[in-house]
């Protein structure tokens, strides 16, 4: 069973490189960067050597191993036939052979190599002695042991869950913390680091808790078999094995429960609300309604909203942790939100899918078409602009300067009008089908349609940089003004300056979409959600 | 013949290098069920979509109640009805609230549209799932909302593609009653579909297509000439199969 499930999951690795030079790519990249990764890792576990906080910084790294195999299978359980226990239900096997096989199906791959040979970087960095690389290399293949068994634990028990439209919900929820968490490891901790207000001090003692976990077991059992504490290091271990033993008895619990049970269904939610809103504003208020339903409802486009504010937070990350601080990136970060903001909305037939067909019979003319446009523009507006104004206000309190979140917001409403203006044209000039694809729970631009997402994502993001420019030179002319003048002066022309181009954007999106509804249909028709 | 509904002359459509639609003429008569049959990938739907406006034809024209799809869209959209072969509609809406949404983009006044909703959420038998999410409703339930949304606006001409390919047969029923009272009343249908028992029972009118052709069209009787529709069909399509030699090991006794 074990050599059928690999040679399994290996042929579907195969079958999907036949299937097309995308996926060849993504294959490539994917291995390449878990190369990487595992160099990185062991570079880095090698470092830790002449720290004093070094077993605290294996504790970290090895629980950010576990985190990511906890969150990994979520995001690839459409991806990796192994992973689903209903695919198996339909055959007559034993669950004891089974487990061995999903067990080495699991370690089969380049990502699970990668995670072992990256992690021995620990008999250079924190093992000493004979005894203590020998501790090494067991702990390494029980910590890898355990992040397997956990994942195996945990996906089998949300099965059900994740084929139902709740889990797949909850799969994009979690792209927001996954994003923000890459974003602080590869964005925010090295330009901290590069300005001082991180080091390898700040981690001592942060695992003071985290050393009773299964991670921090592993590498505190290395740290004692290399001072000569065996006995500690043998309890560790010994703890640890006995945490694996205990999740695979749940996943072979679980693992029975599953195969005799293959319903995917799933409780469906009963709405409160009897009717639509802005019943008496026409076709721009009912088109208003349903998008400001969707904002609250689309798991999608409130991941849209919250990688936002990740993004605000992002760009002024390192003037709020570090030594020095430039309120002015407080700025920066507001023309970001905004340019994102109309980013992630410069596709909404793509995003609306094969129901936009129901609203294109309505939109026959310029009139209908700009109450289209201005209804969805209305909804965005009436999210961002508190939303940009508040994360610039509270950017501004963190860095010391409040002064400077008038300036940010001001900016702010300006960039929101270009960015709303130019993912109205970018919807029309730029529509593109997109579709949910195995691995990813965001829905992306389908096959061929790379470089219009491009297009529309990089339009948008460089017209809303050059738009802010008269903002930021008037306040910064303006800046000897007193502020009590200065700053509702700065506003209401910022203000007034982005609701002009967001009513270009929605003409000029009329003009350009009054002749091409069949086109944008096909469009909504060749999307799959 | 009394007056065309739906007039189709010369309509033709390629993608790439292939014809997926060879120049079809088709005329049907305000007041008739009829109903568009053919195999898999014939043109129903390519036929459809450019009847109703949502594809532009390399060439042809179509007209709709005296109104040219191509050159009016506007007013043409404004008197037909459409449910799509996959009803895929706003997911995350509740089906009262789909209803409701397709009233108000077809111009209908907020308290009007709500109110068609209820009575039209009432005679599918959708009611007390009108709170759910579209998202979680099965595909008679999506297939059932979604001609709900095409008759909101009490359209004139009504086009629905497979409407009930996935439907159980009570709700196959119902839309079947909804659809011969809309035409008692002088509107017209046309629908695609290859259930043959399906539109030999209901339609009064029939075109068979194939490979972007119609090969015949007329009343029921008329296409069907003394045989069943299936064997019309059959006829007039050909045979696909291959044989079954090759499952000489399939079947109890083989083992």
């Amino acid at each position: 069973m074990a050599r059928l499930l690999v040679e399994l999951k290996l042929r579907l690795v195969r079958n999907a490189l036949r299937s097309s030079t995308a996926a060849r790519v993504s294959f490539l990249v994917s291995t390449t960067f878990a190369v990487l990764v595992a160099i990185g890792t062991f570079w880095l576990l090698a470092q830790l050597r002449l720290l004093s906080a070094s077993v605290d910084l294996t504790t970290v790294i090895f629980s950010i191993f576990a985190i990511g195999w906890l969150i990994g299978p979520i995001f690839a359980f459409g991806l990796d036939g192994t992973l689903d226990p209903a695919t198996m239900a339909l055959y007559p096997l034993r669950t004891g052979p089974l487990l061995v096989g999903l067990l080495a199906a699991s370690a089969a791959g380049a990502w699970p190599l990668a995670n072992v040979l990256g992690l021995l970087g620990v008999t250079i960095g924190l093992a000493h002695g004979g005894l203590g690389v020998l501790f090494a290399l067991i702990a390494v293949v029980l910590q890898v042991l355990f992040c397997i068994v956990l994942a195996r634990f945990v996906i089998t028990s949300m099965a059900r869950l994740l084929r139902s439209r709740r889990g797949k919900d909850l799969a994009v929820f979690l792209v927001v913390p996954v994003f923000a968490i890459f974003e602080f490891l590869i964005q925010v901790i090295p330009r901290a680091a590069a300005s001082g207000g991180l080091s390898p001090a700040s981690f001592a003692g942060v695992d003071s808790w985290m050393r009773w976990l299964p991670p921090g077991l592993a590498a505190h059992a290395i740290q004692d078999a290399s001072t000569g504490h065996l006995g500690d290091a043998l309890a560790r271990l010994g703890l640890l094995v006995a945490v694996i033993i205990v999740l695979g008895v749940l996943w072979v619990r679980s693992l029975d429960r599953a195969l005799v049970t293959t319903d995917t269904s799933t409780r469906s939610s009963r709405v409160r609300n009897a009717a639509l809103p802005l019943a008496r504003y026409g076709l721009r208020g009912a088109v208003a309604a349903r998008f400001l339903r969707y904002q609250r409802r689309d798991p999608a486009s409130f991941a849209y909203w919250a990688l936002v504010v990740v993004i605000m937070f992002v760009c002024s990350a390192s003037t709020i942790l570090g030594p020095h601080q430039h309120p002015a990136v407080v700025v920066a970060s507001a023309v970001f939100g905004a340019a994102f903001v109309g980013s992630f909305h410069a596709n909404p037939v793509g995003q609306t899918g094969p129901a936009f067909v129901f609203e294109a019979m309505a939109l026959s003319g310029r009139r209908e078409l700009r109450s289209y446009f201005s209804g969805q523009d209305i909804v965005f507006a009436a999210i961002a602009i508190p939303l940009l104004t508040g994360v610039s206000f509270g950017l501004a309190a963190l860095v010391r300067d409040p002064r400077e979140g008038f300036v940010a917001a001001a900016v702010g409403l300006a960039g929101l009008g270009a960015a709303l203006a130019m993912s109205n044209i970018f919807s029309v000039a730029l529509s593109y089908p997109m579709q949910k694809r195995a691995g990813s729970p965001m829905p992306q631009q389908a096959q061929g349609f790379g470089g219009y997402a491009f297009g529309a994502t990089f339009g948008t993001l460089a017209s809303v940089a050059v738009a802010v420019i008269p903002v930021i030179v008037l306040s910064n002319l303006t800046s000897s003004v007193s502020a009590a003048v200065r700053l509702p002066v700065l506003f209401g022309c910022a203000a007034a300056y982005g609701f002009g181009l967001a009513w270009l954007g929605v003409r000029a999106a009329a003009i350009a979409a009054e002749g091409k509804i069949p086109e944008l249909c096909q469009v909504a028709m060749r999307t799959s959600l | 013949m009394g007056e065309p509904a739906i007039e189709v002359r010369g309509l033709r459509k390629s993608f790439d290098k292939k014809e997926a639609v060879a120049g079809i003429d088709l005329d049907i008569e305000a007041g008739s069920l009829a109903g568009l049959v053919g195999p898999n990938g014939a043109g129903k739907t390519t036929s459809l979509s450019m009847m109703t406006g949502l594809l532009r034809p390399d060439a042809g024209r179509i007209v709709i109640n005296g109104l040219d799809v191509w050159a009016d869209p506007s007013a043409a959209k404004a008197v037909i009805g459409v449910v799509p072969a996959e009803a895929r509609l706003f997911e995350r809406l509740s089906g009262e609230e789909v209803l409701e949404y397709a009233g108000r983009l077809r111009g209908l006044p907020a308290a009007e549209a709500r109110s068609r909703a209820a009575q039209l959420l009432d005679v599918l038998d959708l009611t007390a799932d009108a709170k759910r999410l579209v998202a979680d409703y099965s595909t008679g339930m999506r297939k059932k909302a979604a001609l709900g949304c095409a008759l909101i606006h009490n359209p004139s001409v009504l086009f629905l593609d497979e409407p009930l390919e996935g439907v159980d047969p009570i709700s196959a029923d119902v839309i079947r009653r909804l659809l011969t009272r809309m035409v008692g009343t002088g509107s017209t249908v046309l629908f695609s579909s290859h259930v043959m028992e399906l539109v030999e029972q209901v339609c009064d009118h029939v075109s068979v297509i194939d490979k972007g052709k119609i090969l015949a069209s007329g009343t029921t009787d008329e296409v069907r000439g003394g045989k069943t529709l299936q064997q019309a069909f059959i006829d007039l399509v050909g045979p696909r199969s291959k044989g079954e030699d090759g499952l000489s090991w399939l079947g109890s006794s083989s083992n």
